[in-house]
C-alpha cells in the first residue's frame, strides 16, 4: 500500500529525512518510535505534502501512485489521513462544516456524489457517539478551546468519518486520559483493522500498543529507520531506552 | 460636474488613504447599460423599497410605504456629504412606531449621482434598512440620523457595484438608551469611502458602526469612522475586518473619544486585516481621545496572513487549496456579518461574500 523509498527531505534547508525505507502492506499496522526531533512527525508532514517539507530524493509509491507528486487534498481524496500531534484550531468554521466540506470534496475528487446534510450529520453523529465525544462539540469551531485529549478524540471522529485507506498516526495518544486512551485505541481498530486498510502508529509509549497491536515496530533515529521488529521490540524499548544497541 | 478643487485633498490626514482618482474616473465614466434587473437587487422580505436609478427615485420599482422623497440639502462639514443634495428620501417614525425590512437600492449606470438620506426616530421607535449599491459610476450619500430615548436602528449596506466608487457619508446622534447598529459589506468592485460621526448624546446609548471591505485587483475601499462619547454609560463597537487581495488597499480609521464627564464609557475597536497577497496592503489606524477617568476601551489592530497551518490542516482532510482558502477567509469575516440581526439580511450578506470569495480568489 504505502512504498517509501531512500526518502530525503529538508525544511528551511536543513535534511531532516536522511534515506528513509518503509514498506506497509494492506491489514499491516505498523508502529513508529524514536527520540524526539528524530523526524517522525516530518516524515507525516512529508507524506501529507505539507508546505516547507521538501522532498529532495527518493521516492513514495501510495496505492500505486507517486505520493510526492500530488497536491494534499488529492492524497486525501486518495485515502491517506494524517493524525496530527498537535491538532490545528480553526476559529468561525465548526466541525460539522468542516467535515462536511473535507469529506464532500474528497468525494467529489473520487467522482461519487457528495452527502447530503441529513446525510452527513447522521454519519457524523454516529462516529462522535462511538467515539465517545460529545455531540455537542460537533457544532463548536474545529478544535477551539479544545483540551488535548478531545482534541485527539476529534482527530479520530475526523478518521472515521473519513474513512482513510492509510492512516499516519502522530502521537495520537499523548495527552490521552485513560478512558480516552481506551476509547481511542478501540476507535483506531474498529476504523482501521481491515485487510484493505493500513496504519502507521507514531508513539513514544507501549501503553497504546497494548490496543493497538502492532504487527512491526520500527525505530526511527536522525531521519532513518535503524531497526525494525516485531511487538516486542516496543516492551524492549521502553525498558532500555533508544540508546541501546541492537 | 464635480470640479477638483471640491474634492478633499490627500494632503488633509483624513483622506490621505482616499482614492479621489478612482472617484474621479467613475463620475467621468460615460454612463452604460449593465442589464442589472431592479428588482434581483431586493431581497425577498416584506417593506418598503424604494429605488433609485442615477440618484433619481424610480417610483416604478417602489413601494415606499412611510418613507417621503423630498429634495434637500444637508448642512454638514463633510466635503462630499455636503455634495450630497438633491433628491433623497426621509423616514421619520412617531413615538413607538416600527417599521422594518425597509430596502433602498441604488443603481448607477456611471456618472455622478448624490442623494441625502434622513431618518428620525422618536421615542422607541424602531426601524431597519437595507442598502444595496449596484451599477457603476459615483454614488455619493449621506444618511443623517437621530434617535430620541430608546429608539431603535439596525441598517445594513451593501457595496456589490462591479466597478464605480461609493462613498458614504453616516451622521448620528444618539439619544439616551437609544441604538443604533451599522454593518458594511464592500463586496463588489468598485472604490470606496465610508465615514462616519456618531454621537452618544444620551446617557446609556449604544452606536455601533462596523463591517466587512474585500478587496482585489487594484481596488481600494476604505472607513474612516468617529465615535464620540459625550453622555455617561456609553457603549459604542467598531468592528471592521478587512480582506486584500493581489495588489488592492483596504484602510481601515476608527477614532474613539471620550468627552470629559462621560464616564463609564465602554468603547470597543476591532480592527483586523488579512492579506491574500505580497502586494496587498492594509492599513489600520485606530485612535482613542480620552478626557473622562472611569472609561473602558479595549482596541486592538493587528494585519496578518491566513493561518498556513489551518491550511494545511484543511488540505490535508481533502479540501483544494482555493476553496480552503475561501473558507478561512469567510471564518475572518463571519464576525462582522454576523452582527446583523436579521436572519434574511444576513443570509443575503454572507451569499454576497460567498460570491466575492469564489471570484477573488
Ligand atoms: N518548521 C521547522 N523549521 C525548522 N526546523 C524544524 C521545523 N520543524 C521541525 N524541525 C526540526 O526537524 C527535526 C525533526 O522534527 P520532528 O518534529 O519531525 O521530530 P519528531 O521525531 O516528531 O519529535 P517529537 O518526538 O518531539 O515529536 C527537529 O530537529 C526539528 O527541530
Ligand atoms: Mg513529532
Amino acid at each position: 500500500m504505502l512504498d517509501i523509498q531512500d526518502l530525503r527531505a529538508e525544511i528551511a534547508g536543513k535534511e531532516i529525512l536522511k534515506g528513509l525505507s518503509l514498506r506497509v502492506n494492506a491489514g499491516e499496522v505498523h508502529a513508529i518510535m524514536g527520540p524526539n526531533g528524530a523526524g517522525k512527525s516530518t516524515l507525516g508532514y512529508v507524506l501529507g505534502g505539507r508546505p516547507g517539507y521538501t522532498p529532495t530524493g527518493g521516492s513514495v509509491t501510495f496505492a500505486g501512485a507517486d505520493l510526492l507528486e500530488m497536491d494534499p487534498h488529492a492524497r486525501a481524496a486518495a485515502g491517506l489521513f494524517l493524525g496530527f500531534q498537535y491538532p490545528v484550531e480553526i476559529p468561525g468554521i465548526s466541525n460539522v462544516q468542516f467535515l462536511r466540506e473535507a469529506l464532500n470534496s474528497q468525494r467529489r475528487a473520487r467522482g461519487e456524489a457528495p452527502l447530503s446534510g441529513g446525510e452527513f450529520l447522521k454519519l457524523a453523529r454516529a462516529q462522535a457517539d462511538a467515539l465517545g465525544m460529545d455531540q455537542e462539540m460537533l457544532k463548536r469551531p474545529v478544535n477551539v478551546g479544545f483540551s488535548g485529549g478531545e482534541k485527539k478524540r476529534n482527530e479520530m471522529v475526523q478518521m472515521g468519518i473519513l474513512g482513510p485507506k492509510l492512516a499516519i498516526l502522530d502521537e495520537t495518544d499523548s495527552g490521552l486520559d485513560i478512558d480516552a486512551l481506551k476509547a481511542v485505541g478501540e476507535g483506531i481498530n474498529r476504523i482501521m483493522r481491515a485487510p484493505d486498510k493500513a496504519v502507521l502508529l507514531i508513539t513514544h509509549y507501549q501503553r497504546l500498543l497494548d490496543y493497538v497491536q502492532p504487527d512491526f515496530v520500527h525505530v526511527l533515529d536522525a531521519g532513518r529507520i535503524t531497526r525494525t521488529g516485531g511487538p516486542e521490540l516496543a516492551h524492549q524499548l521502553e525498558r532500555e531506552g533508544y540508546g541501546v544497541a541492537a | 460636474m464635480i470640479s477638483t478643487h471640491q474634492l478633499p485633498t490627500p494632503r488633509l490626514e483624513e483622506w490621505r488613504w482616499a482614492d479621489m482618482g478612482a472617484l474621479r474616473a467613475a463620475a467621468d465614466a460615460e454612463p452604460r447599460d449593465f442589464g442589472i434587473k431592479p428588482a434581483d437587487l431586493f431581497l425577498d422580505m416584506e417593506g418598503p423599497r424604494l429605488l433609485f436609478v442615477d440618484g433619481m427615485f424610480e417610483p416604478a420599482h417602489s413601494r415606499p410605504g412611510p418613507v417621503t422623497i423630498a429634495r434637500f440639502a444637508p448642512e454638514t462639514p463633510h466635503p462630499l456629504g455636503s455634495m450630497a443634495e438633491g433628491e433623497g428620501w426621509a423616514l421619520t417614525l412617531d413615538t413607538g412606531a416600527a417599521v422594518t425590512g425597509i430596502q433602498i437600492v441604488h443603481l448607477g449606470s456611471g456618472g455622478e449621482s448624490h442623494v441625502p438620506a434622513r431618518i428620525m426616530l422618536a421615542e422607541d421607535a424602531v426601524a431597519s434598512v437595507v442598502e444595496t449599491y449596484a451599477g457603476s459610476g459615483w454614488a455619493n450619500r449621506i444618511t443623517q440620523m437621530t434617535l430620541a430615548h430608546g429608539a431603535r436602528l439596525m441598517r445594513s449596506v451593501r457595496l456589490l457595484q462591479p466597478d464605480g466608487f461609493v462613498s458614504i457619508r453616516d451622521e448620528a446622534e444618539i439619544g439616551e438608551a437609544a441604538s443604533l447598529v451599522s454593518v458594511f459589506l464592500g463586496a463588489g468592485g468598485m472604490g470606496s469611502r465610508i465615514d462616519g460621526a456618531l454621537t452618544l448624546i444620551g446617557k446609556g446609548g449604544f452606536a455601533e458602526m462596523g463591517g466587512a471591505l474585500l478587496t482585489s485587483g487594484t481596488q481600494k475601499q476604505e472607513a474612516a469612522v468617529s465615535v464620540r462619547h459625550e453622555a455617561i454609560e456609553g457603549t459604542s463597537r467598531q468592528l471592521w475586518r478587512a480582506v486584500a487581495a493581489n495588489r488592492s488597499v483596504v484602510s481601515l480609521a476608527a477614532r474613539v473619544e471620550v468627552a470629559r464627564g462621560a464616564q463609564q464609557t465602554d468603547g470597543g475597536q476591532s480592527l483586523r486585516g488579512l492579506l491574500l497577497d505580497r502586494g496587498a496592503t492594509v492599513n489600520l489606524k485606530p485612535e482613542l481621545e480620552i478626557f473622562a477617568d472611569d472609561v473602558k476601551c479595549a482596541h486592538g489592530a493587528t494585519v496578518g496572513e491566513l493561518d498556513r497551518g489551518a491550511l494545511f490542516y484543511l488540505q490535508s482532510r481533502g479540501v483544494p487549496e482555493a476553496r480552503a482558502k475561501a473558507l478561512l477567509t469567510r471564518a475572518f469575516v463571519a464576525d462582522a456579518v454576523s452582527r446583523i440581526g436579521e436572519e434574511a439580511v444576513r443570509a443575503a450578506f454572507e451569499a454576497d461574500a460567498e460570491r466575492w470569495l469564489e471570484k477573488g480568489l
